[in-house]
């Protein structure tokens, strides 16, 4: 296919590197491979090494179709998959725990399959935007709009990031309390993680443990299983979006609101663009990368409406649960589940929060990296690239200490948390549609007609969302 | 789509099985499978140039930014009154 024009601006106090813009280039095949051969890194090493694996796998593809496309689909599977597991953090599934015990089986469950149909609309955008581009968010966008509106960018990225890394540690110190963990070793336990996974120096190995530690978010199934579900209802619900929630039409729209502004949060465009570029993908693997996408959505989308049902007995029994925490949705559910259903739950809720604390957190370090122009790869070794890790763990450890200092404002920031996070919603949204139909970036990856009319129906509606639940929030605590 | 550069495989003709264990400390094997702008050195020396903002999206993104900050004041205002009123 043809690619883009090739309208980058050379860096006038560098030596020439010849074709500006050669993305479309094998780097061997390129006029300037002479040049770059004496500046390779340990990171364009570790990147050759998993895009050698993806060739031969494509290779493999050519002679045996099935087991070639599996193995294809193995080594780019993980971006889309980490993101939208990311997204089904401690707060969102406490939300989603919430909304169970309030409203039970009925419109939420259809709601939230439409409300991650959302989120596949944008994170699609950023595959598209790393596989071609092979820049992060954040560079991007202070290369195309300028250090001004770059730091409006990362301003609200960096504020957003540290408090929902609190609430992740939250959850985590929650989710392991319900086993009689004391919090200081929760904590620890979860910052420890979070440095195991950076330590391998290597994304992929990072990648494959995150994912490893994700799939626990499919404990919710179990629970929900526990509870002896009526299918019959779920399918109904599913397909009627009935029964419709009754209560409050103030509390009923706060909920409806939130679900919608928290669906898609800014971490997670910039953090999937990051990954797509440190995995190494290329333009010919778009069409696996919306797999990856579609992937991960898919799985979130089933495990969020698992919890739900989960927790739909305690609406069937009419427990007042609006002030339930974390551990205290287990505890509830023992008569229901038993004590191992209880566990699988508060296990749930601790995975939630790690694997959120480490997407999250290297979302942040990604961003910075980007900024300053630092190495910002987990490909790079811990001391090649200290700044990068530097931020990612202090942030994490920022975060866990604040968790653990007596009497810290949490319920403060976690009231805060989600109203951020969707108020910096749309200028984020606004960045990424500009961006993704700007052709001096995208060539013919460029948004067509129909990507836009679905990315732009998204975007109205979350900014909709967005102002709503502000002022819904304006209103409440007014 | 790709590959449409017949050096690229260096040595290997199309359609040959790459190699199981390629020597990753040949330069030359690493920039066969990554396109030149995955380069590091490369990516840090060549950068998309600002783009000229009209009018509109100038409009737009103040309008965004403002909005941003005054509800992110109001918002705050208004939780730091709900959680001092807890219990």
């Amino acid at each position: 296919m043809s690619r883009h024009p090739s309208k980058r601006r050379q860096d006038s106090s560098e030596p020439s590197f010849g074709h500006a813009h050669p993305t479309t280039d094998i780097a061997a095949a390129s006029p300037l491979a002479r040049d770059l051969a004496g500046l390779l890194t340990h990171e364009d090493v570790d990147r050759a090494r998993d895009r050698w694996a993806v060739r031969r796998a494509r290779w493999t593809e050519r002679h045996s179709k099935i087991a070639g496309r599996l193995s294809v689909v193995w080594l780019l599977v993980g971006p889309g998959v980490l993101v939208f597991l990311g997204e089904n953090d401690a707060p969102s599934m406490l939300s989603y725990s919430a909304t169970g015990a309030r409203f039970g089986v009925g419109f939420f469950l259809p709601f939230v399959v439409l409300t991650f149909a959302m989120g596949l609309v944008v994170q699609e955008m950023t595959v598209r935007l790393g596989a071609v581009t092979h820049r992060g968010h954040a560079e991007l966008i202070f290369d195309r709009f300028g250090r001004f509106w770059g730091l409006f960018a990362l301003g609200d990225l960096v504020l957003g990031n540290f408090l929902t890394l609190v609430t992740e540690f939250i959850g985590i110190r929650a989710g392991l309390g319900f086993f009689g963990i004391r919090p200081v070793l929760a904590v620890g336990a979860g910052l420890a993680v979070v440095f195991a996974a950076i330590a391998t120096g290597r994304y992929w190995k990072w990648e494959r443990i995150t994912m490893a530690l994700a799939i626990f978010n499919g404990l919710f199934v179990p629970a929900a299983l526990l509870t002896h579900p009526n299918w019959n209802a779920v399918g109904h619900s599913l397909l009627t979006w009935l029964p419709l929630p009754h209560g409050k039409p103030f509390d009923i729209l706060l909920l409806l609101l939130a679900d919608i502004g928290a669906t898609v949060t800014p971490w997670m465009i910039f953090f999937q663009q990051s990954a797509v570029v440190d995995k190494g993908m290329q333009p010919q693997d778009i069409r696996v990368g919306r797999l990856d996408t579609l992937l991960g959505a898919v799985l979130a989308t089933l495990f969020a409406i698992a919890t739900i049902v989960a927790t739909a007995p305690l609406y069937q029994h009419g427990i007042d649960a609006s002030e339930f925490q974390a551990a205290q949705f287990a505890e509830a559910l023992k008569p229901w589940i038993g004590h191992v259903g209880a566990a699988l739950f508060a296990l749930g809720i601790f995975e939630a929060g790690i694997v959120a604390a480490i997407a999250i957190s290297t979302s942040s370090a990604y961003a910075f990296g980007e900024v300053l122009g630092t190495g910002h790869s987990l490909n790079r070794p811990l001391g090649d690239a200290w700044p990068f890790y530097s931020i990612l763990l202090g942030s994490a450890a920022a975060a866990a200490a604040l968790v653990l200092i007596p009497h810290a404002p949490l319920e403060f920031i976690v009231l805060m948390v989600n109203v951020i996070a969707v108020l910096a919603m749309p200028p984020a949204l606004a960045f990424l549609l500009l961006l993704v139909n700007d052709p001096d970036v995208m060539g013919d990856q460029v948004n067509n007609f129909g990507q836009n009319l679905a990315a732009v129906t998204v975007t109205v509606l979350l900014i909709s969302a967005g102002i709503g639940f502000g002022v819904a929030t304006i209103l409440q605590a007014g | 789509m790709k590959p449409r550069h017949p050096h690229a495989d260096l040595g290997q003709a199309p359609g040959e099985e790459p190699i199981s264990a390629p020597d990753l400390k040949d330069p030359r094997v690493v920039l066969s499978v990554l396109e030149a702008d995955q380069v590091v050195a490369a990516k840090q020396r060549t950068h998309f140039g600002r783009r000229h903002l009209s009018v509109g999206v100038r409009i737009m993104l103040w309008g965004l930014r403002i909005y941003v900050v005054v509800m992110l004041i109001i918002v705050l205002i208004s939780v730091i009154d709900a959680v001092r009123s807890m219990p």
